[in-house]
């Protein structure tokens, strides 16, 4: 290429593109490639070990999209992220309010509130899944003798239960990561905006509606936003727990996609559903992008 | 003063619910302590109770060793230490790039960072799981190290690139004046200087590969290669579950992990969420 002609592209930027080489190698083979691979999966007959037979067109969307578990989960994955994410944000803010005030223990109280985020996630869903048990697990058992109910539910056993039950486990899991974050943000509000707050006689709770709230409008805003993406994209809480049943009743998009490819080996209705996800996805983490970036003038 | 009056009245109350929400919340870990410490029969006891009749202390001996717990630790370990030192080596000198020249594509590669965090791994699991069973990476440590690093390499380039940008150019320019190459400032200078943030990037890695369970469930199907996620479930029987030993092995299993995620927990958060605030 001539200097100079189109674009002066310097040393610096050679040296630049030399130094990403091995990432962006290891990203174009072990990222790009795969998803242009599960597009083409998504578009071809696949025989029972996910090899392209012959290309279809959008005949595999327009049979996935007939079944009615395919909206069934689709809707179901949106339920779930909305829910979970709400419940989080709430419970999030009640501890961060809590560990907000300096109380004896507080900084203890904050390590150990932590513990549910940083536990492996896998291992913890399957503590949840003996605590859960119905006739063995120590929840039902303290239910009883708190008096709280005669009858616990078989948890994981029917539909309804199992979903609330894989919903709580991923809620108990995502609310220290709120906690921490509001708290942060918190802490980060002038003291003085309080104590005049005080001196015009404002109580507890108009102090956190007009200065703590709009303080930390956007980290909440970033935190839910993060958080609805980790929720949609849970796999571990639910398979561990039920694998999706019973009988399919909590089976979100991510579940789905891993059965259909790996336990049913329809690897092309897996692939339809990876790309629906990504799309989502996709729609979501743009969203995500411009708001970080907004006015970043590292860019 | 006004401050500390309005505190004092809450500290009370504040402290009776933050100690009622911690006994709530890790209700899980109790039920483990109680059940790792118990024998095989007084599991399945109706109704069950909460304290051993004898500690069974020998479940940690015996899962070690006949369950292969020591098999599943290993393997973890193999594959997280992999897994941290293929992200150093990818993503010093990416992040060096992308925070210190200024190239074409610079900002499409910093989009795209922060796009690929966004990603479950679920959506390419059928076509990696092909193009493993073609460069025969199933069941081998490789393979889980390989698709672990695809997964936390954005974070961690995102983390360095972040430190890395926040190191004053002077430094830099001090460096080069006194006949320092520009490698020689990477490494003399840049990296010390970014350590915290590198530290912090690795134990990423390392713990994100050690709790991983979607690549080993995937693509490891020999027990010898088994991590402990994956080892763990193994415990998971379809009739019946030998919760006594599963308990034990996950106590043991998270002990690494807790310590190493509250050694980097603060910057993680800031690193996740409050440097978006920023922007």
């Amino acid at each position: 290429m001539e200097k100079g002609k189109i674009r002066r592209i310097s040393g610096d930027a050679w040296m630049a593109y030399a130094l990403l080489t091995p990432a962006v190698l290891f990203f174009v083979i072990f990222m790009f490639y795969p998803i242009i691979y599960v597009i083409m999966m998504s578009l071809y007959q696949t025989n029972r070990l996910g090899i392209l037979m012959n290309f279809t067109g959008l005949d595999n969307f327009i049979r996935v999209m007939q079944q009615e578990t395919f909206w069934a989960v689709t809707g179901r994955s949106f339920v779930w992220t909305i829910l979970a994410v709400i419940v989080k944000t709430v419970l999030g803010m009640i501890i961060a309010l809590c560990l907000n005030v300096e109380f004896l223990g507080r900084k203890t109280a904050r390590m150990l509130f932590i513990i549910p985020w940083a536990s492996s996630v896998p291992i913890s869903s399957m503590l949840w899944r003996w605590v859960y048990d119905h006739e063995f697990g120590l929840l039902n058992q303290t239910l009883i003798s708190l008096g709280i109910t005669q009858n616990p539910p078989v948890w994981l056993g029917t539909p309804i239960w199992a979903f609330i039950s894989c919903i709580w486990v991923d809620i108990w899991i995502g609310i220290p990561f709120m906690a921490l974050v509001f708290l942060a943000g918190m802490q980060s509000v002038s003291k003085d905006l309080y104590e005049s707050a005080s001196v015009d006689g404002v109580n507890a709770a108009g102090k956190f509606f007009y200065i703590t709230l709009p303080s930390i409008k956007q980290i909440i805003f970033i935190a839910t936003l993060l958080s609805s993406l980790w929720t949609f994209n849970d796999f571990n809480t639910i398979y561990i727990l039920t694998r999706g049943g019973p009988a399919g009743s909590t089976d979100i998009l991510i579940t789905a996609i891993y059965k259909s490819g790996f336990e049913w080996l329809r690897f092309s209705d897996a692939a339809v559903m990876a790309v629906v996800t990504f799309i989502i996805l996709m729609v979501f983490s743009l969203f995500y992008a411009k708001m970080y970036f907004k006015g970043d003038e590292a860019l | 003063m006004m401050r500390i009056t309005w505190r004092n009245r809450y500290k009370f109350p504040v402290f009776l619910l933050t100690l009622a929400l911690l006994l709530f919340l890790l209700f899980p870990f109790f039920v483990m302590i109680s059940t790792m410490l118990k024998s095989s029969q007084e599991i399945y006891v109706r109704p069950p109770y909460w304290i051993p009749l004898a500690l069974a202390f020998d479940n940690f001996i015996k899962v070690w060793g006949e369950y292969h717990l020591y098999s599943y630790f290993r393997n973890s370990i193999i594959v997280g230490l992999g897994t941290t030192f293929l992200n150093v080596i990818i993503t010093l000198p990416a992040a060096y790039a992308i925070a210190r020249f200024k190239f074409y594509g610079r900002s499409t590669i910093l989009y795209s960072l922060l796009a690929m965090q966004m990603f479950s791994p679920v959506i390419i699991i059928i076509s990696l799981f092909r193009i493993f069973v073609r460069l025969q990476l199933l069941d081998t440590y490789l393979g889980l190290v390989l698709a672990n690093t695809v997964f936390t390499l954005s974070f961690t380039t995102w983390l360095m690139f972040g430190y890395f940008a926040s190191i004053p150019k002077e430094i830099e320019e001090a460096a080069t004046i006194d006949g320092c190459s520009r490698m020689g400032t990477l490494i003399r200078i840049m990296i010390p200087v970014a350590a915290p943030g590198l530290v912090t990037a690795m134990i990423y890695a390392f713990i994100t590969a050690w709790n991983d369970f979607l690549f080993a469930l995937s693509f490891i199907n020999a027990q010898p290669r088994m991590p402990l996620t994956l080892g763990i479930y193994q415990f998971v029987g379809r009739w019946s579950t030998q919760w006594e030993m599963l308990t034990v092995a996950a106590f043991l299993a998270l002990i690494p992990v807790l310590v190493l995620f509250f050694l980097i927990e603060k910057q993680l958060v800031s690193g996740l969420a409050s440097g978006a605030v920023k922007g």
